[in-house]
């Protein structure tokens, strides 16, 4: 009985953050069944993170961008902008890729500068700030591509970013078929995790009580590692990690480090959860405002070259709405809008619920207008489900 | 920093921790503090009494460094201070705990006291990664310290009642061997269980030998926990005296003082 009450209390407790889970767990169960299996694929999988690798970077940004009580329309267009200047880096300004990518990385730096130059200091709403923005890259966009329309990028090694697989390593006999070095990745991720996890119970308990129960941690152990050893073998069974699962495992593991483990990262709660006391606190507000915003510059150019990459070109309408599936995403992620509430890996799995969406329903065949229509109710209903268990904790 | 055993009167002759002499504020045409002259001794609790815009909240606010006074001079353990903004005011060891609390609701226990001054356990060049386990431990021991009844240190500060924030914002101004701790109205909005718990958190900080100053509406807390008073009124100090006698005695004199129906203090001085 005392396993059942524990268990009551700790999924109480936790139940925003399990809420999301459960749905993505739902909706990918749901598509499967749907679906005979299709959805769950190693293919499709590794598809779906190809197609949608650009929003999660965004996603995560935004994420940043919410949490200090500002929002940022301005990154689609930044992003179609920035892939269409990468582009022409390297087809009219023959710029090697190892020089455009930092190049471009830099660019969208200097953008958030910009923004962040109206936000902090001259205390423009950043709505409106980066409304400015999204007309004026919406401008630039179409002027960078005006000459040739969309253009061609002939690069291999660029492209591979959306498009390629990291290459196994050579065969030695065992498990033919199956992507042996994402196996192995797997296999060190799940070690990392559970000596973490490890180290950290015990830290913790030299002074603090309430840590989880032990069967609760050791099943919370095997849980994760379960799932880890799942997403391993579905990305095993078709080409192994794509080069995209690479750069988003390298950006959420980033700004998950620096959100939960740093100085700069409590900073920025402390921001969203009450500007007066952290200014009060001797933090600077501008500074954490300018950095977040440099952030979400730097990963609005990587998602334009991502989506560049993944397209093989720069195109005329580039990043158009991405702002608005990044928001949705951190929304449905459990970010709140009030400020100083939300996670890195929520809005990662925000934008994989999202993805999944629309790939089940491509999948099944669904309208597009009934698509969207299902997107705005999964939309509606995560953010009731975040503001209803959040008035119940208090 | 223990001054415990040391009696009143050895310590009235030592160099006080904090002397404002001649702070002069204005905003616009009004005048909010005309000449005032606050005297702070060490391990000792004053209480800053006085109506709506005596000037108790900007008085406190140029010693913490919010506002920067017009004229007058500072002197922390006797020393000339300048204090432009609450930083200096912090490396010269004083904190203030706010009306307002200045808490993040979103932020833990344990992040709330270490705002902004988190522990470091490794720097990569701009990124510096913080120890929370010292943070957390440190916490526990404060709390434990100021025997505060708050679970755990991993409670986010929105799930607490009033009167454990109020202790958590206290054991932020107060955790860092801060010289003078200044609490804007530490017991309002709270409930008399609260209340009795704050006071006796406001005791044990002074038993541990800290020097407070707390501005508050209620003249019994007052009476309850400091040693000497001050009553400002229309930005004058009105009366200045030991906490003694009887409380029904004591709250007549000093309300007197406070509407303005007495106003003999500072005559009483030049003779």
């Amino acid at each position: 009985m005392l396993f059942i009450e524990d268990a009551k209390k700790i999924f109480e407790e936790n139940i925003r953050e399990f809420g999301m889970y459960i749905m993505l767990f739902v909706i990918m169960a749901t598509f499967t069944i749907l679906t005979k299996g299709v959805f769950i694929s190693s293919r499709n999988i590794s598809n779906l993170i190809n197609q949608t690798g650009y929003i999660v970077v965004l996603a995560v940004g935004m994420t940043l961008v919410i949490i200090i009580r500002h929002i940022d329309l301005s990154v689609g267009f930044l992003s179609g902008f920035l892939g269409a200047v990468a582009a022409i880096a390297m087809v009219k300004w023959h710029l090697p890729v190892y020089a455009t990518i930092p190049l471009i990385l830099a660019f969208g730096v200097l953008a958030g500068v910009a923004t962040g130059f109206l936000v902090a200091q001259m205390r423009i709403p950043a709505f409106v700030a980066t409304l400015a923005g999204w007309l004026g890259y919406r401008g630039a966009l179409q002027l960078a591509t005006i000459s040739t329309g969309t253009i061609i990028i002939p690069n291999a090694a660029f492209n591979a970013i959306c498009n390629g697989f990291v290459p196994d390593i050579p065969d030695i006999g065992i498990l033919p078929g199956v992507h042996k070095l994402t196996l192995i990745i797997g296999i060190l991720v799940i070690i990392f995790f559970i000596t973490n996890a490890i180290r950290d119970r015990r830290k913790t308990r030299a002074y603090e009580y309430r840590v989880l129960p032990l069967h609760f941690f050791i099943l919370k152990l095997v849980f994760v590692s379960v799932l880890i050893c799942g997403i391993t073998w579905v990305f095993a069974g078709y080409r192994g990690l794509s080069w995209t699962a690479v750069v988003l495992m390298i950006v959420l593991l980033f700004y998950h480090f620096i959100t939960s483990q740093t100085v700069l990262g409590r900073h920025i709660y402390a921001v969203g959860g009450n500007p007066e006391a952290a200014q009060l606190s001797g933090i600077s507000v501008k500074k954490i405002t300018y950095v977040v915003f440099c952030s979400m510059g730097m990963l609005a150019a990587l998602s334009g070259m991502m989506f560049a990459s993944r397209l093989r070109s720069a195109t005329t309408t580039a990043g158009q709405l991405f702002e608005l599936d990044a928001i949705a995403a951190a929304f449905v992620g459990g970010v709140s809008m009030s400020g100083g509430i939300g996670k890195v890996m929520g809005s990662f799995i925000g934008a994989f619920v999202m993805m999944s969406l629309t790939s089940g329903m491509n999948l099944m065949g669904v309208d597009i207008s009934f698509q969207y229509v299902v997107r705005a109710t999964v939309l509606a209903a995560a953010v009731v489900f975040d503001v209803a268990t959040r008035g119940r904790a208090k | 920093m223990y001054f415990l055993e040391k009696g009143r009167k050895h310590m009235a002759e030592e160099i006080p921790i904090v002397e404002m002499r001649n702070i002069k504020k204005n905003f616009a045409a009004v005048q909010a503090l005309c000449g005032v002259d606050l005297v702070l001794h060490h391990n000792e609790v004053l209480g800053l009494v006085g109506d709506n815009a005596a000037g108790k909240s900007t008085l406190m606010k140029v010693l913490s460094g919010a506002l920067t006074p017009d004229g007058g001079d500072i002197f922390i353990e006797g020393k000339k201070a300048h204090i432009a903004n609450p930083w200096d005011a912090r490396r010269l060891g004083i904190e203030m705990v706010y009306q307002d609390l200045a808490l993040a609701n979103n932020l833990d226990v344990a992040a709330n006291i270490f705002m902004g001054r988190e522990a470091v356990s490794t720097r990569l060049g701009p990124i510096s990664v913080m120890d929370k386990h010292h943070m957390e431990e440190e916490t526990q021991r404060q709390i434990e310290r100021l025997k505060i009844d708050i679970s755990s240190v991993r409670l986010k500060v929105e799930r607490l009642s009033g009167g454990q924030r109020q202790a958590v914002a206290i054991v932020r101004a107060t955790a860092f061997n801060s010289k003078v701790t200044i609490m804007d109205e530490p017991t309002a909005a709270l409930s008399v269980a609260a209340i009795d718990k704050v006071l006796d958190l406001v005791r044990e900080l002074k038993a541990q030998g800290c020097s407070i100053i707390i501005i508050s509406h209620r003249l019994e807390d007052i009476y309850r926990v400091s040693d000497r008073l001050m009553v400002l009124r229309q930005g004058r100090k009105v009366l200045e005296c030991t906490v003694v006698g009887d409380i029904d005695e004591f709250r007549e004199r000093v309300v007197a003082y406070i509407i303005g129906a007495r106003d003999d203090f500072a005559e009483k001085k030049v003779n």
